[in-house]
């Protein structure tokens, strides 16, 4: 029995999703929605105590790391092996993926968290969304949440968050300038985790992530949003957020004349 | 043949040296100073993965042409390389744990002990060299992370009150680890894993950093936990490649905490 618990098919939920699909796993989905608080709720509490998507429920083992459960899916299920098998590879994957979580990731997150996930929840009643923070498990997730709702980033350190993400996209240029896929000549889980970061950066960094500036990124980001899986992962999507996707669709040659 | 760029045998530099001592993999040992800025010397290996590692100063592991960084890894890297010294667990459910704990203490864990570390025994020693020299140094130093963390631990970024938020922010993870241990001696399985090697790396600072956090009464398990990996043999090989008397009070600037707040 596989079941998953996630939100769409967009940063930490979108990787066991599109690495279940590589591996052409079947799973039970559990649409959780982020916006309505729905992974702080008692009946979700129970399956993770921290209140963090995703999680995954294999039999009776619970995993809730987003990027260790994609290795324990590629070790305990049959299908393409999604790690290179040489060690030095998988160890430039692991480091990749380390990179997006720590840090690229935070600072796109942050941005997103201001300019989206704020805005979609602020015109809420302020007690019922203080109810909802005092719900929240973690004390982390708690100050991201109340900076999120009540607008209380400093421009400082959307400032820090806006040079992150314009190093780190130069940063992923240059790695994919060099090297195919991110753990070298194959496709593996850093370029699931990448893809779940990065299929929108044409639309938040369009200045910084263009064919014209990056187009390495640009050929890799639309090879993997051409492989069945991706299609199949992101048409689970609920919301207007997962269209972004689409920007990623080639121009044939007949439409462009 | 393995080379290992390491320093003094504490926090991020300890975990490859016990790892490969365990493996009982032959390897050149490479000490450097970090104090010195000598890891920003072309001389030094280096390429992008080992310059913008989120550790800021760790070591570095030249196999061949590669050159890899991050200390948790290294460790995964040597366990993978060396079978036979069974260090990965043998079921995916325990490599998951392992792998959970090295993502956890990397970032819950390792950046207040690194902070507490560099405020109380770094930034002392920084103290006595020539100022204004040092800051020229450390005013070249890219990328800018790695720069300002140098600089946090000679600005005064550390006072009193940053600090007592540092180690308000360690029960957590030293809470859960602690918890974890009751349901068995070793953090991700039956055996001895590099989650063990990871948190002993971690950990072990902490009853001299934070003795309300760590010791025997806050924290028997952990206790008892540390003390049953600094038995192992590996564990003292490791430790003797120390050139200083007091290896634990050996810090440099590491993984910066969540900009979250």
């Amino acid at each position: 029995m596989l079941t998953l618990y996630h939100w769409e098919p967009n940063a930490n939920s979108g990787k066991p999703m599109l690495a279940l699909a590589e591996k052409g796993v079947a799973y039970q989905s559990h649409y959780l929605d982020l916006l309505n608080f729905d992974q702080h709720r008692p009946e979700y509490l129970r399956v993770n105590p921290d209140g963090t998507i995703p999680a995954l429920v294999h039999d009776d083992r619970i995993l809730t790391e987003s990027t260790p459960m994609m290795e324990y899916i590629d070790e305990a299920f049959d299908g393409p092996p999604l790690r290179p098998a040489d060690p030095k590879a998988r160890w430039r994957m692991r480091w990749w993926m380390r990179f997006f979580d720590a840090y690229f990731a935070p600072s796109l997150s942050m941005i997103g968290w201001s300019v989206f996930v704020g805005p979609a929840v602020r015109h809420r009643d302020r007690r019922e969304l203080e109810a909802a923070i005092e719900r929240i498990p973690l004390e982390s997730r708690r100050i991201a949440w109340r900076k999120a709702m009540f607008n209380e980033f400093s421009e400082g350190e959307l400032a820090e968050s806006r040079r992150r993400a314009a190093f780190g996209t130069d940063a992923l240029e240059k790695h994919l300038t060099e090297h195919k896929w991110i753990a070298g000549d194959s496709f593996s889980l850093g370029d699931i985790n990448g893809f779940n970061l990065g299929y929108a950066l044409p639309i938040s960094q369009p200045d910084r992530c263009n064919d014209q500036k990056t187009p390495h990124i640009m050929e890799w980001l639309r090879s993997i949003y051409e492989r069945p899986a991706t299609k199949a992962t992101w048409a689970k999507g609920r919301t207007q957020m997962v269209e972004r996707v689409k920007l990623l669709e080639r121009k044939h040659a007949a439409n462009r004349s | 043949m393995l080379e290992l760029y390491h320093s003094e045998p504490n926090v991020y530099f300890l975990k490859p040296l016990i790892a490969l001592e365990e493996a009982q993999a032959p390897f050149t040992s490479r000490y450097f100073d970090p104090g010195s800025l000598e890891q920003y010397s072309p001389r030094f290996p280096q390429n992008t993965e080992s310059m913008l590692h989120l550790e800021r100063e760790g070591p570095v592991l030249v196999d061949g042409g590669t050159i890899l960084s991050g200390s948790f890894f290294i460790l995964e890297y040597i366990a993978e390389a060396n079978p036979g010294a069974h260090l990965p667990l043998a079921d995916p459910l325990g490599r998951y744990r392992a792998r959970a704990w090295g993502q956890f203490n990397a970032l819950q864990l390792a950046p207040g002990v690194c902070a507490l570390g560099c405020a109380k025994y770094l930034a002392p020693a920084l103290k006595a060299l020539d100022q204004e020299q040092l800051r020229a140094r450390i005013e070249r130093l890219e990328p800018k992370e790695r720069r300002a963390s140098w600089a946090a631990v000679i600005d005064g970024s550390y006072d009193e009150q940053t600090l007592a938020k540092i180690r308000e922010r360690l029960g957590m993870p030293v809470k859960r680890i602690e918890s974890a241990l009751a349901a068995g001696r070793w953090l991700a399985g039956d055996t001895y894993s590099i989650a063990d090697i990871d948190a002993f790396a971690l950990l072990s600072p902490l009853a001299d950093l934070a003795p309300e956090l760590v010791g025997e009464r806050a924290t028997p398990r952990i206790t008892e936990f540390l003390r049953a990996v600094r038995a192992r043999p590996a564990v003292e090989k490791a430790l003797a490649h120390a050139r200083t008397p007091n290896p634990q009070q050996a810090f440099v600037p590491g993984a910066e905490p969540s900009r979250w707040g």
